[in-house]
């Protein structure tokens, strides 16, 4: 046998999109601001996933304006509408799609003024990076100067949404029920390299296929998948957290060992696109699916690197090389007889 | 206290500041200067989110004493760029998307910029290898090492400018890679989060935590503490006026212990005093006595017999057991040509934000108590809380600071009531900053997990049974545990349509650090196990992993675990997706890795061999022989 041994491996995992096994529930506020510009207040706060950044570019695209026009409200419980929490790969499910209702309503408002302004029929308005015209028509102004008409007509184009997700809850005996309205799917290969001598495991690649509904902003996906996939290999080979008799022994970053930008394979990412046909925006979540199969993912490659079978996570040095002298055990008894 | 008078140069600015003498670099920036920008995320130089240059060095300011800064030219991430302004390696971050919570940003800025000093032409690898002294939880490093080398290209004027700026839109904004709105902020270190926000007249919180996993309180004295100078207020379980219980599903947590300490690390009580030191100085002067009592530190003894009992309300040890049962599992396994059975286990993980919790509390002018903290669950704390301090909901206020990183490990309301105890004793300003071996030793963790998993197959690969048995520790207290065994349940036996099965996932108290909410909540723990277990089954059977999987896989239509019917379902188009995208070479797991033809090629990296660069003595080679 070679020293290194390369392997692959595949697995396949599915998820659920927002809170588990009850209805969830998101609100926002929205108005199309003086300067074509727009103020959306709802409760969520950028947790790194990049929400703040995806809502911006929802309600552009519903107002007809650029994301960097829109101002988003703090979270506050005394100041904006609830959104419940940062958590369940719900944000984009949830409060994208409240957002985008909210964003509708106030357009409507607005386009119903314009509308008459421009003696159209309201259905031919169409609004896009600032400009709004009338399909069919030479009419055409900026959005700027759609809202001060409305307001000069005595309207302030304002509106509000609240999206549901009808999950229910489980039966107590058999645990039958709909948790979730909408769930995902992934898959990833990767592609290990397993030293036999030092029974250390690197993973060189990743291939990861995750249904995400509709893709809103692709690089931010691609981030999530990234982060959700080293996160992953932490677990599959070498987080720990670990105590004695209830005091812990990892307590700093010294003792609880962490990836580095040295243990990052090459990441490949393909998106599919879904569309969940039961939400505006037919968009799904990614932020916790794409952590599910990158530790059997790699697991699987061990397996098919050295024969190795590792049932408990993390798989260590120690485990890979005590592995390996079963193995040759195995096989040694196997040859004895 | 004795003062030392300081002299250096801060972002070209000459500063001349009295201060004492035992602080470090990071702390006379951070509290004595404001600049904020430099980060605290271990105090241990393992993190390098407080890297600054000093004389142009890369250094980790948790890890110099600021009285060795006499006389030195420090530079900060706020002095790279005049203020509004970015540098081209702050601007691509801001195009790659490699700020994502964005704590760890500023001190990656740093890294990058040392490294693209020191060398404006260092390669992937040497890139790789300088940004390796820090830490950042949420993106994979791709993004950040992406930016690093495109800055790298655009200084040396190998790409354009340009190729800094935002992608051109189309005729929409969705599926348009939109730069991040908050990115400017966070590379250039000016986003505010909770342990960088001052108020007038702040007091800082300090905590007292039990050195005992399972112990009663006999007694608790704090009158000493009381009277230590600059403390203002010493809080414990008695000051709590309302109905004291947290919990994401069972309130079984008080704020601070009441009775009885369950883990080590829980807090007991808490101090706020004028300044950090006198707040810590002061948990001394608690007294307490605790009555040590018979632990429990394993899921499985927890459900023995006669063991020793948590929580009155549970005295078999069970936060929740949920059961799943679809057909007839006898017959399943009676239709099986192969049956396989397997144990599978999990680790305790740490979340490993990189910002520690914080948080401040201050009642305002309308008697509202205020707390602001990076919460991902704002909206349940709010309830809980206005339960807790017997105040009407509207009365309550929580705002939700920018968060650095969370991914489930801040759902838990594990501080703010202390915080908001204290400011309405105070009536001023309170703040909490975590250290981070108080944030490993106090907060919850991903579910540890031991299954015992059977599946039976046919011989044309179809599953026709499963047998699902998951025990997790659940720690000492109740936080998500019961949605995570949910969770875990739904989703144990994978993506495939079962017909036959029976799971039971169940998780218990013990006197270990308490498990919680972690990204999959339960997900990856059986997952894990069962993609595991089709894989050998593949390997029994001869099948191509993907095709073994093809032929179980949910479709649209298809009956799930809980007996949902499915309207839609993608799992054939990932499949193949992957498969495609990685060159698969189809066969069966049969230990092929080293005669496979699909692996050494595109979409891998070098593997790393961090030994070579040292190899070149003939010991080193020896040893590696």
């Amino acid at each position: 046998m070679e020293r290194t041994v390369r392997g692959r491996g595949v697995a396949a995992s599915w998820y659920g999109i927002a809170r588990t096994a009850t209805i969830d529930r998101a609100g926002a506020w929205a108005e199309l601001d003086d300067g074509g510009t727009a103020k959306v207040v709802t409760g969520v706060t950028e947790i790194g996933e990049g929400i703040l950044t995806l809502l911006a570019q929802v309600a552009a695209e519903e107002l007809g304006i650029r994301p960097e026009q829109v101002t988003l409200g703090d979270n506050d419980t005394a100041r904006s509408p609830e959104a419940a929490h940062a958590g369940a790969t719900r944000q984009t499910y949830m409060v994208g799609n409240s957002i985008a209702l909210a964003c509708r309503e106030a357009r409507e408002k607005l386009f119903a003024e314009i509308a008459e302004y421009w003696d159209v029929e309201a259905t031919l308005l169409h609004a896009f990076d600032g400009i709004l015209h009338a399909e069919g028509t030479n009419k055409s102004m900026t959005m700027a100067e759609a809202v001060a008409i409305c307001k000069g007509r005595g309207v302030v184009p304002v509106g509000s949404g609240s999206f549901t997700a009808h999950g229910t809850g489980l039966d107590p005996v058999d645990g039958s029920g709909a948790p979730w309205q909408v769930y995902v799917f992934g898959t990833q290969v990767a592609e290990v390299e397993v030293d036999t001598v030092t029974g250390e495991v690197q993973v060189l690649g990743i291939w990861a296929a995750h249904d995400v509904g509709r893709a809103i902003n692709p690089r931010g996906i691609e981030g999530q998948i990234e982060g959700a996939i080293v996160q992953g290999l932490g677990q599959a080979l070498m987080e720990d957290y670990q105590t004695v008799e209830g005091h812990t022994t990892t307590h700093g970053f010294a003792k609880y060992i962490l990836p580095t930008a040295l243990d990052v394979p090459e990441i490949t990412s393909f998106l599919v696109e879904d569309r969940d046909p039961l939400s505006p925006l037919g968009a799904k979540g990614i932020g916790e699916p794409a952590l599910v199969p990158t530790a059997p993912a790699i697991m699987n490659a061990i397996y098919d690197a050295i024969g190795v079978r590792i049932t408990s996570l993390p798989a260590t040095p120690e485990k890979i090389l005590q592995g390996l002298k079963e193995k040759r055990r195995r096989n040694e008894g196997i040859a004895a007889e | 206290m004795p003062e030392l008078e300081l002299n250096f140069e801060v972002n070209g600015r000459t500063v001349a500041k009295r201060i004492n003498p035992g602080l470090r670099l990071l702390d006379v920036l951070r509290d004595d200067l404001n600049m904020t920008g430099t980060k605290e995320g271990c105090g241990a130089g393992e993190c390098g989110t407080c890297s600054v240059f000093v004389d142009g060095k890369l250094v980790k300011s948790c890890l110099m004493p600021a009285a060795k800064a006499e006389g030195t030219r420090i530079e900060t991430v706020e002095g790279l760029a005049r203020p509004g302004d970015l540098t081209v390696i702050q601007r691509a971050f801001y195009k790659t998307g490699a700020s994502q919570c964005g704590y760890c940003i500023p001190g990656m800025v740093m890294a990058a910029t040392s490294a693209l000093r020191d060398n404006p032409d260092a390669g992937h690898e040497e890139i790789k290898e300088r940004m390796g002294g820090n830490i950042c939880r949420c993106t994979g490093y791709t993004k950040i090492i992406e930016a690093v080398e495109l800055a790298r290209d655009v200084i040396a004027g190998r790409m354009s400018p340009a190729a800094l700026e935002a992608d051109a839109v189309g005729e929409s904004y969705i599926g348009n890679s939109v730069r991040r709105i908050d990115a400017p902020a966070k590379v250039a270190g000016r986003l505010k989060y909770a342990g960088d926000m001052i108020m007038p007249d702040m007091l800082h919180m300090a905590v007292l935590r039990s050195p005992h996993p399972h112990a009663e309180i006999v007694s608790m004295d704090t009158s000493a503490a009381r009277a230590m100078p600059g403390v203002e207020c010493v809080i414990t379980s008695e000051d709590v006026p309302g109905v004291d219980g947290f919990g994401v599903f069972v309130h079984d947590q008080p704020i601070m212990a009441r009775g009885k300490v369950r883990y080590v690390g829980e807090a007991v009580a808490a101090v706020a005093a004028t300044d950090e030191r006198s707040a810590r100085r002061a948990l001394a002067g608690i007294k307490v006595t605790y009555r040590e009592l018979p632990g429990l530190f394993d899921a499985a003894d927890a459900l023995a017999p006669g063991a020793p009992v948590l929580h009155d309300y549970a005295p078999d040890n069970i936060v929740k057991h949920i059961p799943l049962r679809k057909g007839n599992i006898e017959a399943g396994f009676a239709a099986a040509d192969l049956i396989l059975e397997e144990n599978f286990s999990t680790q305790q993980v740490e979340h490993a934000y990189l910002e520690p919790e914080a948080g401040i509390a201050y009642v305002d002018h309308d008697d509202v108590v205020t707390v602001i903290s990076p919460s991902q669950n704002i909206t349940h704390h709010r309830h809980m809380l206005a339960a807790i301090i017997d105040r009407p909901i509207q009365k309550v206020r929580f705002i939700m600071s920018p968060v650095g990183g969370g991914f489930g490990g801040k759902e838990d309301m594990i501080y703010q009531g202390m915080l908001a105890l204290a400011a309405m004793q105070t009536h001023k300003p309170v703040r909490i900053v975590f250290t981070r071996e108080e944030s490993i030793v106090s907060t919850a963790k991903r579910h540890p997990s031991r299954s015992k998993v059977r599946m039976g197959l046919t011989r044309a690969g179809r599953i026709t049974a499963m047998e699902f048995d998951m025990l997790s520790d659940g720690g000492a207290y109740g936080m998500s545990s019961e949605g995570v065994m949910r969770k875990a349940a739904i989703l144990s036996c994978g993506p495939y349509e079962i017909d036959n099965l029976k799971v039971d996932t169940t998780v218990v108290y013990t006197n270990n650090t308490p498990s919680g909410a972690f990204r999959s909540f339960g997900g990856m723990q059986v997952q894990f196990a069962t993609e595991s277990m089709v894989d050998m089954a593949a390997e029994k059977l001869g099948l191509d992993p993907f095709e073994i999987r093809r032929r179980n896989m949910m479709k649209p239509g298809s009956l799930t675990h809980t007996q949902q019917k499915l309207g839609t379902a993608s799992l054939g188009m990932v499949l193949d997706a992957a498969e495609k995208g990685s060159r698969w070479e189809a066969g069966a797991p049969t230990v092929r890795g080293a005669t496979r033809g699909d692996t050494h090629g595109a979409g891998t990296r070098e593997p790393c061999k961090l030994g070579e660069r040292f190899a070149a003595g003939p010991e080193t080679k020896e040893r590696v022989a």
